[in-house]
């Protein structure tokens, strides 16, 4: 008998588990990865946006020293040309840009400190030299002006801390723009490192699954291939048990029937010699008889009352012997016939049962009732006994004193059919429900002629139907014999 | 009835009671002729043939068979009387307790010609076998040899 494989489906609840989990941690970590992604991708981004920050700082610084030094050239022109008046035009205008500008730069720089420092210096310095520059547009409008030396000039100067101021500043932004260039290098970087684990991650586990899944599938087709082995091992098992049942059921039959026959030769001397010794006794009665009051009593006793008695029990009992002999062969006879299965109205079987018994019916005033009736596919000679013998039974032991009434109906349920033989008759002690079932056993009051063969007929025949029969009982309320048949013929005990 | 006076009667049993029965029956029915009586197969089988006295070389017999026997099974002495030039037609009465439909078809099969079942009821079993007894006294049987 090979193992069962409960242990295998066992072990791989633990498995699934354990897999469960892994693929768990890896749909986590995908989960994980591509939050750390976003979370990088901003980071970039916000990189980006400084360095943009850092770019912009520096165009408007340039802007602003470009007008810074386009207010000096404008100036320069007004005391090369005091009486052009466009040179003021142009030198206010660069004055206001450069002003413009100088705002602008203030709000790009407030988070950067230092920057607002210088910011600071420039407007402090930008400043100073507008108003120097404005000094020199008044002058010259009133004719005032006076050319010194360009070099000592004041606002020469001024322009001078304005650029030292600006190219500081740009330093500083350069050095800040070279730095937030590094981050965001560093940023990108990390970003193609968290994609690639991204990756790497969602192909390891998705193969992990794929393994998974694969092996799953080869663990129910194993589990499957298993399965049906072991199912055509049961199936072969059960055909070897039914052969082997077939065997033994053959066996007592063969049995039953050598028996039977072997018994038979015996009785017959018994019987033959038996009759021999009667016809013997008459012969010897005559004689004694004949010779009148010479003989003794005892051998008058012996010849007229002893010997006709001994004789009398030997033939009955020998009788008796011989109906059970051939009760035993009846049955095996019956066991080796083989079925031959038809398709059988039991209305027609019951009421030709009945037909047949009207005679009895009648006599004892039963009422025999037909409830429905299916029709099934069965060996006729088989079911006609079994219903004959319960509806003869019925009708045998009734209730003394109560008229009879005997129900006979199937019922179909399951692709099996019950047909019950219910009556109102004396019924049956509980402790003999098994009992009548055996052969030669009877039950109740013995005061019905019969051998006790019926019933173990009807449960022989039932059972090479593919069938049972049961018995619910009461006594003296009646009893009901409930015979369950395969619909569709099935051989329940082989033929012998 | 010179004819039948000749015949003998050959009877194969092994119950030495039912021999004893069948005998007195047969001769209650009137009928006087020779009855050999064999308890085994072989003994019989040897009588058949080889006896002086013996069908084969002496004149026509009757057969009476029981089918269960010690040595053999009376099927194979009913197969060889069928089956030997000279004894065939010496008719072969079965007389058994077997009442299997199957039993007494394969012995009419192979020739036997009639075949009775013991009844086990004694009144039954003495008519049978007076009845037998008053068939033989009426029945021709022929020579072994052919000879009329």
């Amino acid at each position: 008998m090979p193992t069962t494989p409960t242990y295998a489906f066992s072990r791989d609840a633990g498995n699934n588990r354990l897999i469960l989990l892994l693929l768990s941690i890896g749909f986590a970590a995908v989960v994980a990865a591509v939050v750390a992604v976003v979370v990088v991708q901003k980071q970039a981004e916000r990189d980006a946006y400084w360095v943009e920050h850092t770019l912009d700082v520096e165009a408007a610084l340039n802007r602003f020293v470009r007008h810074a030094e386009r207010t000096e050239t404008a100036r320069r022109g007004i005391i090369i040309a005091p009486t052009e008046t466009n040179f003021v035009a142009i030198a206010e205008k660069a004055i206001a840009d450069a002003s413009r500008e100088l705002a602008g730069l203030e709000t790009l720089v407030r988070d950067n400190p230092s920057q607002v420092r210088s910011v600071e210096g420039l407007r402090l310095a930008f400043d100073g030299y507008a108003r120097q520059a404005r000094t020199t547009e008044a002058e010259a409008k009133l004719g005032i002006l006076k050319v010194g030396s360009l070099d000592s000039d004041a606002t020469v100067s001024a322009i001078r801390h304005i650029r030292t101021y600006a190219d500081e500043m740009l330093r500083r932004e350069d050095a800040l723009l070279r730095q937030r260039n590094q981050a965001q290098d560093r940023t990108r970087s990390l970003l193609s490192a968290m994609l690639a684990l991204c990756g790497a991650l969602i192909v390891g586990v998705a193969t992990a699954a794929i393994l998974i899944i694969r092996r799953n599938i080869r663990e129910i087709d194993a589990n499957r291939r298993e399965l049906h082995v072991l199912n055509q091992e049961l199936e072969s098992l059960v055909d070897e048990r039914t052969a082997e049942l077939q065997r033994a059921n053959a066996e007592i039959q063969r049995f039953a029937y050598i028996v039977s026959h072997d018994l038979r030769s015996p009785l017959v001397n018994v019987m033959g010699f038996t009759s021999e010794l009667d016809a013997a006794r008459k012969v010897i009665g005559e004689h004694v008889l004949k010779d009148g009051d010479d003989v003794p009593q005892t051998v008058r006793l012996a010849v007229e009352e002893d010997l006709p008695e001994s004789i009398g029990f030997i033939r009955s009992s020998t009788q008796k012997m011989d109906r059970l002999i051939n009760a035993i062969l009846r049955l095996s006879r019956e066991g080796r016939r083989t079925l031959a299965p038809t398709r059988v109205s039991l209305a027609d079987v019951v009421q030709s049962i009945v037909d047949s018994l009207q005679h009895r019916i009648d006599e004892t005033g039963t009422r025999v009732e037909l409830g429905e009736l299916a029709v099934i596919e069965t060996d006729r000679l088989a079911i006609e006994q079994i219903l004959s013998n319960l509806i003869e039974n019925a009708l045998k032991y009734l209730h003394p004193g109560r008229p009879g009434e005997i129900r006979i109906a199937s019922k179909v349920a399951h692709g099996r059919v019950n047909i019950t033989v219910r009556d109102n008759g004396r019924g049956i002690s509980p402790r003999d429900h098994e009992r009548i079932f055996d052969l030669f056993r009877r039950s109740g009051m013995q005061d019905q002629p019969g051998e006790g063969i019926g019933l173990a007929h009807v449960r022989a025949l039932a059972y090479r139907l593919g069938g049972l029969v049961e018995v619910s009982s009461e006594e003296g309320q009646g009893s009901t014999f409930t015979v369950s048949l395969p619909l569709k013929f099935q051989s329940g005990v082989a033929d012998a | 009835m010179p004819d039948q006076l000749a015949v003998n009667i050959v009877m194969v049993e092994d119950d030495e009671g039912h021999a004893r029965l069948i005998e007195k029956n047969i001769r209650r029915a009137g009928i006087s002729n020779a009855i050999h009586h064999f308890t085994d197969g072989t003994s019989a089988l040897d009588y058949l043939w080889n006896d002086p006295h013996g069908p084969a070389h002496n004149g026509p017999a009757l057969v009476l068979l029981d089918l269960n026997l010690p040595d053999m099974s009376g099927l194979d002495i009913l197969s060889k009387i069928k089956g030997d030039a000279h004894l065939r037609r010496t008719p072969v009465v079965v007389l058994t307790t077997t009442d299997d439909k199957v039993e007494i078809q394969r012995c009419y099969d192979m020739g036997c010609n009639v075949y009775i079942t013991k009844p086990v009821n004694y009144e039954n079993f003495a008519e049978a076998i007076r009845q037998l007894g008053l068939f033989l006294s009426v029945i021709q049987v022929p020579d072994a040899e052919g000879a009329p």
